[in-house]
């Protein structure tokens, strides 16, 4: 049985509405097919978790069909909006190969023989940001021979950044989720607990309270929750946790992913494992000065470009310049969507985020900040989902901002 | 000595109608309502033929065979005469024939998986009419 879309449910995404405006902005590009590969169109426009290669083809008018691994096509179709018409599977079968299935449904079922048809290519910081493959892209060409393919990822991209009021509540349920995350894994580090604990352990203690509190999965394409200790946490945006064991002395960053009904939750937290030195004290303090001055700055009207300047003035003032990592915040979405700010294409590097994009209200960011100072094997990061507000943003974890010493 | 039909002739089709009819009862085909339209490519004497097989809450109403352009059905196999033939004789095996790329399924896999075990079953019975190939 399909998903029924319920408006009153708090987190409610009236999704045919989301269809109907690609379709729209497919009419205004003059495309008769949208060929959506990356996870982020998926989510945004199927509402379900789908982790394998899939495909979506919307068609000028009418619903979407999605095109999945066979292994997890029943499942979707129970968890999607969509009718069972319109979850299909492809697997190694004759006419059902991934490329025959979708573009013999192109040109049997929605009768398409030539026309525009519009695809998703462009590249990515994370490897399962789902562009189609050169092999994809040249077979699909032969399979749809008539058809001129167009890159345009741009609609979905444009149509995605401001949140709707289901979408948000989603990430502020996340959000607190994560917070559940981060208040076990306090309690298991305080009074001498985090002796003898891995990086890979906390992570695990983090995962299992945010699994208890709803969430269900801690992002796999970011190497599920971020931990780094010691001189790692020197070493700039260090991601994955090793077993390496946390000691005393040490600084600790804790960045807990979770995920609510596709929504991201994503708070990072440090610490100081006493005994903590007066110089570890200094960098912690300047720290969380940056971060606060810069969450005062964050409202509508202001760029990425104005916010580094925020933070980089302060770094000066403070004589700590040398140990900020460029840049403040990277954009968020639901499940795949966890990249670049900024709808359109158009920045100075492309497929990055563009420092002019000037927010808007009801975009969601997250304030991502680094420190980083290898030399004394000490860094810090901070990171909390923003909604954009007229006057100011709201910060949606709700764990204390601080750097506290235990142990 | 049992009468012999010429495969995919009208006889043929109709005895395979009665046989899937008393041998299949609804329940074992889950009472569901569907079709299937087999098309067989390179037939003896050239062109295409096709095997059409309905079914209404799990009972056989039609059983099919021509030349052209087969009767609208939830789901198309495509082939060549000799592998459907091969089927039929159980000489090959059909989720085999569909693995190799011999049989083409046109429709949503999602819903022939569920209908695999059916199809396999209606096989079977076809393949006990004494049959001249």
């Amino acid at each position: 049985m399909p998903r029924t879309l319920d408006p009153r449910d708090p987190y409610h995404i009236d999704n045919p509405a989301r269809v109907k405006a690609i379709q729209l902005e497919m009419r205004k590009q003059g495309l008769d097919v949208y060929l959506g590969s990356r996870i982020r169109t998926l989510t945004w426009t199927l509402d379900a978790f789908i982790p394998w290669r899939s495909y979506v083809v919307i068609p000028a008018e009418g619903p979407p069909t999605l095109f999945t691994f066979v292994i997890d096509a029943a499942r979707l179709a129970d968890e999607s909006w969509l009718d069972e018409d319109h979850v299909r599977a492809y697997a190694p079968m004759g006419g059902m190969d991934q490329i025959s299935a979708v573009s013999d449904f192109i040109r049997e079922e929605l009768r398409l023989r030539k026309g525009r048809l519009g695809y998703e290519d462009g590249m990515a910081t994370y490897t399962a940001e789902g562009n189609l493959t050169h092999y994809e892209f040249t077979r699909f060409k032969e399979a749809l021979d008539g058809f001129e393919f167009v890159n345009a990822h741009e609609i979905v991209d444009s149509l995605s950044i401001i949140k709707d009021s289901g979408t948000i509540n989603r990430f502020r349920k996340a959000s607190l989720i994560v917070d559940e995350g981060h208040k076990a894994a306090r309690a298991a580090l305080e009074n001498g607990g985090f002796k003898g604990m891995t990086e890979a352990v906390i992570g695990g203690i983090a995962a299992l309270a945010m699994r208890r509190a709803g969430s269900v999965s801690e992002w796999n394409f970011a190497g599920l929750n971020e931990i780094s200790s010691g001189y790692r946490t020197g070493l700039g945006a260090c991601t994955p946790p090793t077993n390496k064991e946390i000691r005393a002395g040490e600084p600790l960053m804790l960045d807990f992913h979770a995920m609510f009904q596709l929504a991201l939750g994503d708070h990072s937290h440090n610490y100081l494992i006493a005994p903590a030195t007066p110089r570890q004290r200094w960098h912690a303090d300047n720290f969380v000065a940056l971060v606060q001055a810069v969450l005062a700055n964050y409202r509508a009207g202001t760029t990425p470009s104005m916010l580094a300047q925020v933070m980089m003035d302060l770094a000066e003032s403070r004589d700590c310049a040398d140990f900020v990592v460029p840049g403040c915040e990277h954009g968020i979405g639901l499940f795949g969507d966890e990249w670049r700010i900024g709808a359109k294409n158009d920045g100075p590097f492309p497929y990055w985020t563009d420092p002019d994009h000037t927010y808007q209200v009801d975009e969601m960011v997250i304030c991502a900040m680094q420190y980083a100072c290898p030399a004394e094997g000490i860094g810090f990061r901070y990171e909390n989902p923003l909604l954009i507000l007229e006057d100011g943003c709201e910060a949606m974890s709700k764990y204390p901002l601080a750097i506290e010493e235990i142990g | 000595m049992s009468e012999t039909f010429k495969y995919l002739s009208p006889e043929w089709a109709e005895e395979g109608l009665k046989r899937l009819k008393t041998q299949i009862p609804a329940e074992k085909m889950h009472n569901v309502t569907t079709s299937m339209s087999n098309i067989y490519t390179n037939c003896p004497g050239g062109g295409e033929r096709y095997l059409f097989i309905g079914t209404e809450q799990g009972v056989f109403t039609r059983v099919e065979v021509g030349e052209g352009e087969p009767p609208p059905a939830e789901f198309r196999i495509i082939g060549e005469y000799e592998t459907f033939a091969r089927i039929t004789r159980a000489e090959l095996g059909a989720q085999r024939a569909m693995m190799t790329g011999k049989l083409k399924l046109k429709g949503n896999m999602a819903k022939a998986l569920k209908l695999a075990a059916l199809a396999d079953r209606m096989n079977k019975v076809l393949a006990t009419i004494p049959a001249e190939y």
